[in-house]
């Protein structure tokens, strides 16, 4: 039993959003715990030449270090990790992701599918993919993955998405183990 | 006491999104715009108390922007707060004619601290 518990532990969340995730974001930060056995990782859509601003930004919210990621960066619990900007984030294995300027993938840089797929094959089911609001289908596949791999699969209530489109989508091509709304987010992730 | 508004011009829809969620939870009516070239619309439909003015704006530019905004009459009397990365911010705020200027990254608290001194005067 206690071997079952240990295999199936969170060893990372990965949440992906674009149009109207940041609302959903701030909330979430603020009423997360002090202290996480797991990263969390952010895929957000940005305009190519965003600088560090939203790490910055994302700081001023939650104790918890916010890092932007660079090229080859050691990943460590009890962070917060943002992509920067016009990079596509892989993991090589459980301990370092690197950026990656590939082509774009569903006209995104981040995309999300390219790092919940990488996410799906490194952590397969100690991994938590989570899909907010946003005004495209990224995602979407790479969710689908990670259930493949026996990940956990979040989605927004698309009735309590700014832009509905993004979870609507979701749900209807993945099965999902949890429908989240803005104000439980933290409250799942805290739990794990 | 009438809801303040802010009129916030940037291009980067992250700020934009993040400065909205915070103006607004302390009871600001925020309008946004990704372009400045139409700022005497904007400025005359929306009637904003305060102006937040990003420097690389599409199309005009803030320097631009706001000179064109402080050339009118009508619209001089609009605080204009500067927003720049450019380490020649106080340069170009004065070429703007901006009352004011934050440089970017910005504190959140201090963004909002200058907002409500304009808005007290």
């Amino acid at each position: 039993m206690i071997m079952e518990t240990e295999n199936t532990k969170t060893e990372l969340v990965v949440i992906g959003g674009s149009a109207g995730s940041l609302q959903v974001i701030l909330e979430m930060l603020k009423k997360l715990k002090d202290e996480l056995s797991f990263p969390i990782v952010l895929i957000l859509h940005r305009k190519a030449y965003s600088t560090n601003i939203l790490q910055t930004l994302l700081q001023q919210f939650i104790s918890i270090e916010v890092v932007e990621i660079d090229d080859k960066t050691e990943i460590q619990n009890n962070k917060v990790y943002v992509v920067p900007a016009d990079y596509h984030l892989l993991f090589e294995n459980k301990h370092m992701m690197s950026l990656d300027f590939s082509e774009k993938m569903n006209y995104s840089r981040p995309s999300i599918d390219v790092t919940f797929k990488s996410a799906a094959e490194v952590y397969g089911k100690n991994l938590v993919g989570v899909l907010l609001s946003g005004a495209n289908a990224d995602g979407v596949e790479g969710l689908g993955f990670i259930k493949k791999n026996k990940g956990k699969v979040w989605i927004q209530e698309p009735e309590t998405a700014e832009v509905d489109y993004m979870p609507r989508h979701a749900l209807q091509e993945v099965s999902c183990d949890l429908i989240i709304k803005p104000d439980t987010l933290a409250d799942h992730i805290n739990k794990q | 006491m009438s809801t303040k508004k802010i009129l916030i011009f940037d291009d980067d829809t992250t700020i934009l999104e993040i400065i909205t969620i915070i103006f607004e939870e302390n009871g600001y009516q925020v309008e946004i715009s990704e372009t400045s070239h139409d700022i005497l619309e904007k400025v005359s439909q929306f009637q904003p108390d305060v102006i937040l003015m990003d420097n690389w704006i599409p199309k005009i530019g803030g320097v631009q922007a706001t000179q064109l905004l402080k050339s009118h009459e009508e619209f001089r009397s609009i605080p204009v707060i500067y927003v720049t990365a450019n380490n020649d911010i106080v340069r170009l705020a004065q070429e703007a004619q901006a009352d004011d200027y934050v440089a970017k990254p910005f504190n959140l608290d201090d963004l909002e601290e200058k907002v409500a001194k304009y808005l007290q005067e």
